[in-house]
């Protein structure tokens, strides 16, 4: 009933270049704005975070600096305390050594021991683990240094006992009875309180020597006395904190943060892995990346669906425009050919006419010879009045031809009245009856007395109509020839909808052409078979009498063509609904 | 049957021609015109009962012959002559005043019928006419008097 020629999408590419186009303006619009936000934030945040970060080292070197700074001060005040409390001659005696240092472990336990020295070096008292009393230190680089400015503390070295530690030493009296009181500190516990600090899980912090060498272990690798294979600080010459990102002998980047202690003789090194150190960094790094991610996949989602939805109306409104146009393209013609035909008629109606009375005299002419004797009736006057009728026969014949075409091409509006279709169908089937015997089908007609009316123009729901009948006729003639065809007309209420149905067991239409059966000028007829344009001028009509048609199909099954128009109101119902 | 005065208006002369003798050999008295105009003044001259006016004729068309002949002289039928097409204007005729309207193309009894109708109605029309006068002329003065008044008033 429909023809193939698949209706060609001539605007399918304009709206895939359309859609791009707003796509990319509607993920651009918002995105832009929202990554130079998330950016400008993240590195923002990022900054400050850093900033913090640093300022945090800062802050811990120096407090550390301080602390480490105050036991040093402690230690030596302790040893000042006891030289002040004691003399010489006083801290000769064995027992009161072990006493005054008994007392100061008490205050701090990292005291070793206790020697006491006279001018010439020589350890002359001593209480401690070792046995070094008499042991002559005057060679010593830290007695040396006691002895010239009266206080003094070493870096840590090995000395006569050969185990790593340093000293604190103080000088009193002058000349040759200046003697010197010197302290032990040990490098382990110092080590534990340098290391006290524990910053995430790379902080450390030890204390380096002006040559590099450690002053205490180091907790990530590096023991007393080994030169530190990084020099970072080192050439630092404020007593500030200073603070750096730099590599480390492994490559690992690390915040360094150092300050002098110890009259400038100690650098305490305060450092963290860089990745540690800015893991609030990272993270919120990670977090922008993660917004980024969700937002703009939010973003993406949301302009696909919305450009979508804009697409598929616009899609919607350009098929309907086009319907609209092929709908006055039809209608002009229809007019156009209508137009023609009438003065086509007309022209062919006066020489009709000249013919039919020329015939009318040609017959009183012989009629009046007969009459008179003039001729005498033979078998040439009997053809001869055979072929007069003859004339008359095909005159009428044309005349039965123009009056079709301008009964055809008729322009009047449409007058809608009431119909009843209890009348109306069976009145249609009775038109196609014939034709319907003639391709032995059946027809099936089913149309209740006590339908409401419908409000229609019988000449054009009788285009409709028919035109739907002629359709399922053919698709019933393609599948079953001349028998076994089935059409059923027939009209039932559905709610204040009257829908007339034309039914057919023909071949049915494939789900594809489904959708294209309304469109002008589809058909799958033979070229010169269809127009293409009945079920659009069916649609055409049924849309302006306010109802609507739709069609369902299966093929090898049959077709179903429901044609939905609103019941008329009956007038004892508009009484009713305005009293 | 009685003899008719009939006139045929048409543009084409072959049609008129035949139409006539085969009237005329049918005993009617008839006269031909192929135009609106021409048609109007052998009306001013010629004693006709019944015109076949032909709706569409170029110059002057049908219905304002009719028109004319209607206000000039209105006793006379006219029969609207008509293609299918041009059918709204015959309706259009008739409530101008036409008598009847054929559909082209017609058969000369068809016609005949419809002049001999549109003829009678015209000797009818006339009969009371003549009536009319008749009592016009027999009034009582009483009652010109008021007709009289009653156009004074006016």
């Amino acid at each position: 009933m429909i023809d193939h020629e698949p209706q060609p999408q001539p605007t399918s590419g304009a709206y895939e270049s359309l859609r791009r186009r707003i796509l990319a303006s509607m993920i651009l619009a918002p995105a832009l704005p929202f990554a130079v936000v998330l950016l400008v934030g993240t590195v923002n945040f990022n900054l400050a975070i850093r900033e913090a970060t640093v300022s945090r080292m800062v802050r811990i070197a120096e407090d550390h600096r301080n602390a480490v700074q105050a036991f040093l001060d402690e230690r030596h005040a302790d040893l000042e305390f006891v030289a002040h409390l004691w003399t010489f001659e006083g801290l000769r005696r064995e027992r009161t050594l072990a006493d005054v240092l008994a007392d100061l472990r008490r205050q701090a336990p990292a005291f070793v021991d206790l020697g006491v020295f006279d001018a010439d070096g020589v350890l002359v008292a001593y209480e401690g683990p070792y046995d070094l009393t008499g042991k002559v230190y005057s060679d010593a680089e830290w007695f040396r240094r006691v002895v010239e400015r009266g206080t003094f503390v070493s870096d840590v070295f090995l000395g006569y006992r050969n185990s790593p530690h340093f000293v604190i030493a103080i000088a009193r009296g002058e000349g040759a009875g200046r003697w010197v009181l010197r302290a032990t500190i040990d490098p382990q516990l110092f080590t534990q309180m340098v290391e006290s600090v524990h910053t995430g899980r790379t902080g450390e912090a030890y204390v380096l020597n002006r040559e590099g060498v450690f002053q205490t272990a180091r907790r990530s690798g590096g023991t007393l006395l080994e030169v530190a294979p990084e020099r970072v600080g080192l050439d630092q010459a404020s007593r500030a904190v200073a603070t750096t990102v730099a590599r480390d002998a492994g490559g690992e980047r690390f915040v360094w943060a150092t300050a002098w202690l110890n009259d400038d003789q100690w650098l305490l090194v305060v450092r963290q892995e860089v990745g540690d150190a800015f893991w609030p960094v990272r993270r919120a790094t990670y977090l922008g990346i993660v917004i980024l991610v969700i937002g703009g996949s939010a973003i993406v989602l949301l302009a696909v669906s919305m450009t979508d939805g804009l697409i598929r109306r616009l899609q919607r409104l350009d098929e309907e425009k086009r319907r609209l146009n092929q709908q006055l393209i039809v209608a002009g013609r229809l007019a156009e050919i209508g137009e023609m035909s009438a003065g086509f008629a007309h022209e062919i109606n006066n020489p009709l006419q000249i013919i039919r009375s020329e015939h009318a005299l040609i017959a009183a002419i012989l009629d009046d010879l007969f009459a008179r004797g003039d001729l005498t009736r033979s078998d040439d006057t009997a053809e001869l009045l055979d072929s007069v009728r003859q004339i008359r026969t095909q005159v009428d014949r044309c005349a039965a031809v123009t009056q079709g075409i301008l009964k055809f091409a008729r322009q009047t509006e449409p007058t809608p009245r009431e119909l009843a279709l209890s009348e109306f169908i069976p009145e249609v089937a009775a038109m196609v009856a014939s034709k319907a015997a003639v391709s032995g089908i059946a027809l099936d007609i089913a149309a209740p007395a006590d339908l409401p009316p419908v409000v229609a123009d019988r000449a054009q729901l009788q285009q409709v109509v028919l035109n739907l009948v002629n359709n399922a006729f053919d698709a019933v003639e393609q599948r079953h020839g001349t028998v076994g065809g089935r059409v059923g007309i027939t009209a039932v209420k559905n709610g204040d909808r009257i829908e007339i149905a034309v039914q057919d067991n023909g071949t049915g239409i494939s789900a594809n052409d489904l959708e294209k059966v309304f469109t002008p000028f589809f058909s799958t007829k033979p070229v010169g078979k269809g127009t293409g344009l009945g079920l659009s001028i069916c649609f055409g009509i049924v849309d302006s009498m306010g109802g609507s048609i739709r069609v369902a199909s299966e093929e090898r099954v049959g077709t179903t063509f429901t044609v939905s128009l609103p019941a008329a109101v009956s007038q004892e119902d508009e009484r009713r609904k305005t009293p | 049957m009685s003899t008719l005065n009939l006139m045929l208006v048409d543009d084409e002369e072959r049609f008129l021609s035949t139409t006539a003798k085969l009237l005329q050999r049918k005993g009617h008295q008839v006269t031909t015109a192929t135009s609106g105009q021409e048609a109007l003044e052998k009306l001013a001259t010629q004693d006709v009962e019944v015109v076949i006016l032909d709706v569409k004729m170029p110059g002057m068309d049908g219905l304002t012959v009719l028109h004319e002949i209607r206000v000039r002289f209105p006793l006379i039928g006219v029969i609207m002559l008509t293609g299918h097409g041009t059918i709204e204007s015959a309706v259009q005729g008739m409530k101008s005043g036409a008598f009847d309207f054929i559909t082209k193309p017609c058969d000369i009894d068809e016609l005949l019928a419809k002049a001999e109708e549109a003829a009678s109605r015209r000797r009818d029309l006339e009969d009371r006419i003549r009536k009319a006068r008749l009592m016009t002329a027999i009034r009582s003065p009483r009652e010109l008097v008021r007709e009289a008044d009653g156009k004074e008033r006016k």
